[in-house]
Parts: structure tokens; C-alpha cells; sequence
């Protein structure tokens, strides 16, 4: 805790400082505007409100629609961060209006005493700030988001289902999710193709697959690995660093691959295979070996046709990587390799346990 | 001199040789000496994490030791290579039996992981090492005509909880070395956003998406050119630059130079020195 012996001298502060100290401001909050019923495209409107240090984006955009503009249209309901009906973007970043303070929004924004609202990114949009959830609901049933229980029916309350808390804890940070789309909203393949998964439902994939309660374990990592699906994501960590609850949304993404490895193989998509050519070269060569990871992904044809045009120009700019046999191992390889051969048994007895 | 341990990554001994070539040739005008790690390995390149935990963790762990046997800091010119780095090294930091059990392994080659050694990415070590201060006085030629595009890239910023030195909403170490090295900034939007590369040979299509965006705020908005600290995001950029261009209206094509590049650049080394006329895109 920062303690200040003398009284702040107003001419010694910075503006940021000033805006700490001061009880209540002016502040503008630029509102994303949009009637599809009346308006032909999106525009911005500027309600300059006094604010309480301490009050959130959520409590002055209320203040807005009741005392200002009444047509001001977003969602909200529990205003305590459990509901997750208020997100929107705050100055550019998809996050809750009801745990958002002004006061931080403020020395955030691009402009001095200005906060940009702006509806949630990658999903339709409705009215004003309130986009259309169904595409995500959809995705959500598409991919099987629920437990399918393994106990027959005529057992359902009359028998309990044991969880140990090793197992609990593997997808205890992902039952946090309150599906508020702030990382659907950040998702840079989602903005791409609409039609990928998107970070919430591998998030909740992840967490059934986990499940020992689950039935569907198979067919749910089935559909999971077909286009659009785990396979597709970026590693851009946007939907881990926006997360509302903190929740480590790429170490979900990445358990899906590696269930989807050992359960399924590589033999059925490009991404898996992509993902195994790393392991194969790191024990042969403990270097990558670039000029044929096109052709174990995806096969000769596919490069050929992809990448034909694009390898003449690199030839001539003397781009091209180095085939195989030029690929020097690095120093040390022949230990590394027993190394890492000691650890494929370590991991094989892993399993077994 | 500092001396630090310099990481060999796979793709900067293969497609983007002149990043290397570069740094070789002002490391020492900075007051810094990279010793190359020639018995490192591919890190696994945000693959072998979920390919195989273990070996994600034995493999990194041999790396960062390599570095802890010759007593300096890692430091690395690839994002990817420090995000997976650093993953590595918080496993292994904070789990006792991990440690363990890759130690037992390492002994065969002497090495020992302890958790002493830094992993750094190359950015870090000019702003916060060599000093902006240093770095202004050395300039013998200053970027001051160009308009430059700074293209962070993810891994150099997210997840902030393994990287940190950057806020990933507002990054400004790359925008403060080429205002040390004369050049101006533009505002660019997509300046911590995705290039796509990680998906290029699974998801072309999306990928090439992402990198036309990028390139056409830079193009838009009349930069002289893009500067990136990760080669991935190079290749995307400078590499599928003319295929991610046909996706849109626009007819133009934007340089994109390495860090490493730039930073030659500004010290007085000629385009042919620093290996800029071996980019797809000139």
C-alpha cells in the first residue's frame, strides 16, 4: 500500500494522478449505436455523465438508459460478474461492464476522459451493444457440450457418482466458465472463418472429455477433430488473456490435442500430423527439418499445388530451407537421443499406471 | 561485454538465415556477445507441449541447462522459441518431481536443470541491458524518414502470466527502440494482434485471413514498413505477403524487416550486409 506523508500538490501530478484524486469527473462514454429497424449502418453516440470514483462501465451505462436515453439497449442482469450477460468491448477489449471500473477505463483510453463501448466482436450483432448468442449455443450442441451420463437411466437418483478431487481438479478451472463470449469476441481464427468452434465450446469440450461421468468421450473428440475444429486454433493466447474468470483456455485447447493423439492418432487429420512431425525430427535430428513439414502434413499433392509457386521465388532468393540430409543434428545428438528414447519409456509407464 | 547464451531456432538456421547473420554482425557495436548454443534442440515450437508433455519438459530442460552449464541467461530472436521457453521453465520451477525426473535423464550428459538461467527474448536484452541510451548514442544512421509498422507478435506478449514485460493491450518495447534508432511509429492497430503462422499448414485459408489484415492497415495507413522481433511472424508477413494480399482489393506490397534487420539498419550495415535482399517482398 503506497502512503503519502505530504498533501499532493496539484502542480507536481500527472493528469492520471489528478483523475486518482479527484471524487467524481465528467466522463464520455462514446456508446456503439445500431437500430437495424431505422439505421442504414453503425454509428457512435457521446453521453457525458458526472461519475463517482468507484462506480462501473455497467452502473453509468444504467444511469444512461434512466436518466439520458432510454433507447440505449445492451444486456445485463446480476451485476456482480456471475451472470456474464454484460460483455461487451471496453475501450477495444471484450470484457464484463459490471466488473469493469470507470476510474481504470480511463487511463486506458485513447482519448482523455473517453470510454469506447462497443458490442462483443465475432458473434451477430442485434442492437446496439446486444449481439445474437445462438451461433455459440449451436456450436455448444454441434459438439455435444454436456454430460451424457454412463449410468442407465433406471439408476438416476438412487446411486451417486464418485469424483476424486485429482479428477476434479483437471477441469476444475474450466467449470468457471460463465459463457460470457469475451473469448469468442478475441478469437483470431473465429474473425477469420465463423465457422470455427471458437474458445468457449473447446473449453467446455475439454471439461466433458475430462469427465469420468461421460459417455460421449469418443464421439465428441470425433467431431472435435474434423475442419474447424481443436486443430484450427492459432495458439494467439487472445481468448487466455481476456478471459473474465482466468481461466487457462489454450492448456484446455492443447489437453483436446493431446486426448485426440493418444486416443485417435494421427492418421486422420492435418494438425495431428503437423504435431507429430515435431516429435519425429526433434529425436532424429533434435532440429526441425522445415522443406518437408508441408508435404508430412498435408501430402505431395496438396504441396504441389500450394506451395509449388511460392518454393521458384524462394529458390531464387535462396530462401528455401535444407533438405533432409543437409539439416545439421545438433551437437551432442547421439546422448540426446538415448535421452529421449528413456523418456518415451517413462511416458509408456505412465500409461500403464 | 555481456554475454549471454544465444538459442539456436530451427527456422532462423533454415528460411530466415539473415537474422543471425545480422545480429552477428552488431552484437559487438552494442556491447554484447551471443554465444551460439550449438547443442540446443528445437524447443517444439508450441507443439510438442500437447504432442508430449514429458518431452516438452526433458527437451527444454536440457536447453535452459546448456545455458545454466555456461553460466549466462538464454536469449532467443524467435517468439515462439521464448513463450515455449519459458512454459518449460514455469513447469519445471515449480514442479520438484519434474525436475527430478528430468534431471535423472540429463545426468547422462552432465547437464543439471536448476532454474538459474534467464529466458530472455533478444528485445528484452536491448531495452533493458544495452539501454535505450546506449543504443541512441551508437545510431550512425537514423531511421527518421521512414514510417514504421511495429508487429509484435503474440508470443512476445501472451499469456502476460509467462511473459510479462509487455501489457499485451498497449505493448511499447519495440515502438521505444525505433524511436531510439530515429524512426517514428504509426499507429497500428494490429500491432499485438495474430500473423497466423501456426496455422498456416492446417488452416491456409484463415491464415492467410489474419495476415491480409495486418498488412492492409500497415499499407493503408502509408508505412515505409513492418518491423517484427519473431521470424514466424516474418514469414507470414514477408513470405505469404503476396498470396494473403490476393485476398483483398489492394495492389501494393509493404517491406517487412527483422528487428535484427532494422536495427543493422540504424547502425550504419548496408541491406546486402544484413541479408535484407534475401526477403520475398523487397
Amino acid at each position: 500500500m503506497n502512503c503519502r506523508k505530504e498533501p499532493i500538490n496539484e502542480e507536481h501530478m500527472t493528469d492520471s494522478t489528478i483523475q486518482h484524486h479527484e471524487a467524481t469527473r465528467d466522463v464520455t462514454f462514446r456508446v456503439h449505436r445500431f437500430n437495424p429497424q431505422v439505421d442504414g449502418k453503425p454509428y457512435f453516440d457521446d453521453y457525458t455523465i458526472q461519475v463517482e470514483k468507484g462506480i462501473t462501465v455497467l452502473r453509468s451505462l444504467n444511469y444512461i438508459k434512466e436518466h439520458v436515453d432510454a433507447s440505449v439497449s445492451f444486456r445485463a442482469f446480476c451485476q456482480a460478474g456471475i451472470c456474464g450477460s454484460c460483455a461487451m468491448r471496453i475501450n477495444g477489449i471484450s470484457k464484463l461492464a459490471c466488473t469493469t471500473q470507470v476510474w481504470d477505463e480511463l487511463e486506458k483510453g485513447r482519448e482523455p476522459g473517453v470510454i469506447k463501448v462497443e458490442p462483443l466482436r465475432n458473434l451477430p450483432l442485434i442492437k446496439d451493444l446486444i449481439v445474437e448468442m445462438d451461433p455459440l449455443v449451436g456450436k455448444m450442441k454441434e459438439y455435444s457440450n454436456w454430460v451424457d451420463s454412463k449410468m442407465p437411466e433406471n439408476e438416476w437418483g438412487r446411486k451417486e457418482f464418485l469424483i476424486s478431487e485429482e479428477e476434479f481438479l483437471k477441469y476444475d478451472k474450466a467449470t468457471d466458465c460463465i459463457l460470457c463470449a469475451s473469448c469468442v469476441s478475441e478469437c483470431t481464427i473465429l474473425r477469420a472463418n465463423e465457422e470455427y468452434v471458437s474458445p468457449a465450446v473447446l473449453l467446455k469440450s475439454f471439461r466433458m472429455n475430462v469427465d469420468s461421468r461421460d459417455s460421449r468421450h469418443e464421439e465428441r473428440l470425433a467431431e472435435l477433430v474434423k475442419d474447424h475444429g481443436v486443430w484450427d486454433c492459432t495458439h494467439c493466447y487472445r481468448c487466455q488473456e481476456a478471459c473474465v474468470k482466468h481461466i487457462p483456455i489454450v492448456d484446455a485447447i492443447h489437453g483436446i490435442r493431446e486426448d485426440a493423439l493418444a486416443v485417435r492418432g494421427v492418421k486422420d487429420t492435418s494438425g495431428a500430423k503437423h504435431a507429430e512431425a515435431f516429435m519425429e525430427d526433434i529425436e532424429k535430428k533434435g532440429k526441425l527439418v522445415e522443406a518437408t513439414l508441408p508435404i508430412r502434413t498435408n501430402g505431395m499433392l496438396w504441396t504441389l499445388r500450394n506451395l509449388l509457386p511460392m518454393a521458384f521465388k524462394m529458390i531464387l532468393k535462396r530462401r528455401t530451407p535444407p533438405p533432409p540430409p543437409l539439416v545439421k543434428p545438433s551437437k551432442g545428438i547421439g546422448t540426446f537421443r538415448e535421452m529421449f528414447r528413456e523418456m518415451t519409456e517413462h511416458v509408456k509407464q505412465d500409461h500403464k499406471k | 561485454m555481456k554475454r549471454y547464451a544465444y538459442y539456436l531456432s530451427c527456422i532462423n538456421e533454415s528460411m530466415t538465415r539473415e537474422v543471425d547473420k545480422s545480429i552477428e554482425l552488431w552484437q559487438k557495436d552494442l556491447g554484447i556477445e551471443l554465444v551460439k548454443m550449438h547443442e540446443s534442440t528445437c524447443c517444439g515450437g508450441s507443439n510438442l507441449d500437447y504432442v508430449s508433455p514429458k518431452h516438452f519438459a526433458l527437451v527444454n530442460a536440457r536447453n535452459i541447462a546448456v545455458a545454466e552449464k555456461m553460466g549466462l541467461d538464454l536469449v532467443t530472436s524467435c517468439n515462439t522459441c521464448l513463450l515455449t521457453l519459458r512454459s518449460a521453465k514455469k513447469k519445471l520451477d515449480e514442479s520438484e518431481d519434474l525436475r527430478n525426473e528430468v534431471n535423472e535423464l540429463l545426468g547422462k550428459e552432465g547437464l543439471h536443470y536448476r532454474g538459474t538461467s534467464d529466458v530472455r527474448h533478444l528485445l528484452w536484452v536491448l531495452i533493458d541491458d544495452v539501454g535505450l541510451g546506449a543504443i541512441r548514442e551508437k545510431v550512425k544512421v537514423p531511421l527518421k524518414n521512414f514510417r514504421i509498422a511495429p508487429f509484435y507478435g503474440c508470443h512476445i506478449l501472451r499469456p502476460s502470466t509467462i511473459l510479462g514485460k509487455d501489457d499485451p493491450l498497449e505493448p511499447s518495447s519495440l515502438d521505444q527502440l525505433i524511436e531510439a534508432l530515429g524512426g517514428k511509429t504509426i499507429p497500428f492497430e494490429h500491432k499485438n494482434r495474430c500473423c497466423g503462422f501456426h496455422t498456416l499448414l492446417v488452416a491456409e485459408e484463415e491464415s492467410l485471413n489474419v495476415a491480409a489484415e495486418a498488412l492492409e492497415e500497415a499499407i493503408t495507413a502509408k508505412a515505409d514498413f513492418i518491423v517484427t522481433p519473431c521470424p514466424l511472424c516474418h514469414t507470414v508477413l514477408d513470405g505469404y505477403q503476396s498470396k494473403a494480399l490476393k485476398q483483398t482489393s489492394l495492389r501494393q506490397s509493404i517491406p517487412v524487416f527483422h528487428l535484427s534487420e532494422m536495427v543493422g539498419l540504424a547502425l550504419g550495415y548496408s541491406e546486402k550486409q544484413l541479408g535484407i535482399k534475401r526477403h520475398m517482398v523487397s
